[in-house]
C-alpha cells in the first residue's frame, strides 16, 4: 500500500517535471496552432475573392494588359534589333529565295514562248520588211509589255474626273482623282518653282504619269516596261487626245461619248 | 450626275473631319483624326430632284501660321468654314478667316458651322452664339449627329448656285 502512494507520489513529481520542461514548447504549439486555424480561416474567406480575381483577369488580360504588353514588345523589339534580325533572317531569306524562283521561272517562261514565237519564220520575214527593232528589243518588249492600266480625264482646278478609261477595279474614281489632283497641288506647291508641274510618281510596277494642258490634265497608269518608244507613241496618241477634247467641248460634257473616245485611243495605241 | 467639289475648312481639331465621317459613313469615332493637309471624300445626294455628287475637300487649317497650297481652294463650287464652338481661339477673328476662304477659294458666300455643340449648355451655347456676330449658319454636333445632314445639304445647295 505503501509502495503503491509512493509510486503515485513519482508519477505526479513526472509529470510536474515535464509540464515545467516542456511549457515554453506547448505554449508554442498552441500558438502556432491557433496561427494555422486563422490562416485557414482567412484562406476561406479570401479564397473566392481570389479566384473572381484571376479569372476576371484570364478573361480581362488584353484589356489590362495588352498595351503595356504592346509597349514593352515594341521597347524590346527596338532594344534588340540584331537579334530580331538575325531570328527573322533565315526565314525571310528562305521567302525571298522562294519567291525569285518561283518569278524567275515564270520570265525564263515567258523569254522562252517569245522567242519560239519570234524566231518562227513568219515573224523573221515580217521583221525583215519591218525592219525597225533589234531581236533583243523584240524580246523583251514582249516580255515587260508596257499597259496603260488606266487613264483619266481630269479638271485641272476642280480635280473633278470628266472621263476615264479603267482596266482595273478601282472602287471611287472621283475620290481618286481629287486626291490625285490634292497631290500633284501639294507636291507643285512645295517642290517646285512656279510654273512647273509633277508630272510623274513611281511605286511598285506602276508609274503615274501626268499631262498638263490649259483647262485639264491626263493621268496614266501604266504598268511593265516603258520604254523610249512606247512613251513617245503614249504621249503622241495623249496629246492628239488632248487636241480632240479641246477643240470640241462637248466631250467635256458628256462622259459616255468621252469614255468612249478614250478606249478608242488606248485600243489604236495598243494595235500601233 | 452632276459632281461639285466642295471645301471644309477651319483650325484644326474643329470636327471637320468627324462631320465627314459622320456623313459620308455614318459613323463617330471616339479616335482623333488629325487632318494632315487635305483629305477628299465623296457622298452622292440627292437636293429636290437633283443628284449630285459632292468630292469634299477636307482641308486642314487656314490661319496665316499655317501654309495651306492655294491650289486646294481653287475650281470649288461652295465651302463650309468649321469652328469649335468650346474653343474661343477657333471662332475669334472669324471675318478675317473667311474672308482669306472667299479670298483663296474666289466664293462669295460660305456656310459658317459651329460644331461640337454637345460639349456646352443650353446657357453657354447662348452666350457663344451672342458674342460671334458673323451670321452662323448651322450649329451641328457630329458627336451626337445633330444638323449634321443638314450642314451638308446647304453645302450641296450652295454649289448649285
Amino acid at each position: 500500500m505503501k509502495k503503491a502512494a509512493e509510486d503515485h507520489t513519482k508519477d505526479k513529481r513526472f509529470e510536474l517535471l515535464i509540464d515545467l520542461l516542456l511549457a515554453d514548447d506547448r505554449q508554442d504549439i498552441s500558438l502556432l496552432k491557433e496561427e494555422l486555424l486563422e490562416a485557414k480561416n482567412f484562406k476561406s474567406k479570401v479564397d473566392p475573392f481570389v479566384d473572381a480575381k484571376i479569372e476576371d483577369l484570364r478573361q480581362n488580360f488584353p484589356v489590362y494588359f495588352g498595351d503595356t504588353i504592346t509597349e514593352t514588345i515594341k521597347v524590346q523589339i527596338k532594344e534588340s534589333q540584331d537579334e530580331v534580325v538575325e531570328a527573322l533572317y533565315p526565314i525571310m531569306g528562305k521567302l525571298v529565295k522562294k519567291f525569285i524562283a518561283s518569278e524567275i521561272a515564270k520570265l525564263f517562261e515567258s523569254i522562252n514562248n517569245t522567242i519560239n514565237e519570234k524566231f518562227s519564220v513568219k515573224s523573221i520575214i515580217k521583221r525583215f520588211f519591218k525592219g525597225k527593232k533589234t531581236n533583243a528589243q523584240d524580246v523583251l518588249q514582249e516580255v515587260f509589255e508596257p499597259v496603260v492600266e488606266e487613264l483619266f480625264v481630269i479638271g485641272k482646278e476642280s480635280g473633278l474626273l470628266i472621263g476615264s478609261y479603267s482596266r482595273g477595279n478601282i472602287a471611287d474614281k472621283d475620290m481618286v482623282s481629287g486626291m490625285l489632283t490634292a497631290i500633284k497641288a501639294f507636291a507643285e506647291d512645295a517642290f517646285s518653282k512656279e510654273g512647273q508641274d509633277l508630272e510623274d510618281i513611281k511605286f511598285e510596277t506602276f508609274q503615274l504619269s501626268m499631262m498638263n494642258f490649259k483647262s485639264i490634265y491626263l493621268a496614266t497608269a501604266t504598268s511593265g516596261v516603258l520604254n523610249a518608244e512606247f512613251k513617245d507613241r503614249l504621249t503622241d496618241s495623249l496629246n492628239n487626245l488632248a487636241d480632240t477634247i479641246l477643240r470640241n467641248r462637248d466631250y467635256l460634257a458628256d462622259e459616255s461619248k468621252l469614255n468612249k473616245l478614250l478606249e478608242e485611243v488606248l485600243k489604236d495605241l495598243e494595235q500601233k | 450626275m452632276i459632281a461639285k467639289k466642295v471645301l471644309l475648312v477651319g483650325n484644326f481639331g474643329v470636327g471637320k473631319t468627324s462631320l465627314i465621317r459622320r456623313f459620308v459613313l455614318n459613323e463617330f469615332s471616339e479616335d482623333y483624326i488629325s487632318t494632315i493637309g487635305v483629305r477628299v471624300s465623296s457622298k452622292i445626294l440627292k437636293v429636290d430632284s437633283t443628284e449630285i455628287k459632292l468630292l469634299i475637300w477636307d482641308v486642314a487649317g487656314t490661319s496665316d501660321d499655317e501654309k495651306v497650297p492655294k491650289a486646294y481652294f481653287m475650281g470649288s463650287s461652295a465651302a463650309m468654314y468649321v469652328f469649335d464652338l468650346s474653343r474661343q481661339e477657333t471662332y475669334t477673328n472669324l471675318e478675317e478667316r473667311l474672308a482669306l476662304v472667299k479670298q483663296l477659294s474666289g466664293l462669295k458666300e460660305i456656310t459658317l458651322v459651329g460644331n461640337k455643340k454637345d460639349l456646352l449648355t443650353e446657357d453657354e451655347l447662348a452666350v457663344v452664339l451672342q458674342s460671334i456676330s458673323t451670321h452662323i449658319d448651322l450649329v451641328t454636333s457630329a458627336k451626337e449627329d445633330d444638323n449634321v445632314e443638314d450642314a451638308f445639304l446647304a453645302l450641296a445647295k450652295q454649289s448649285l448656285n
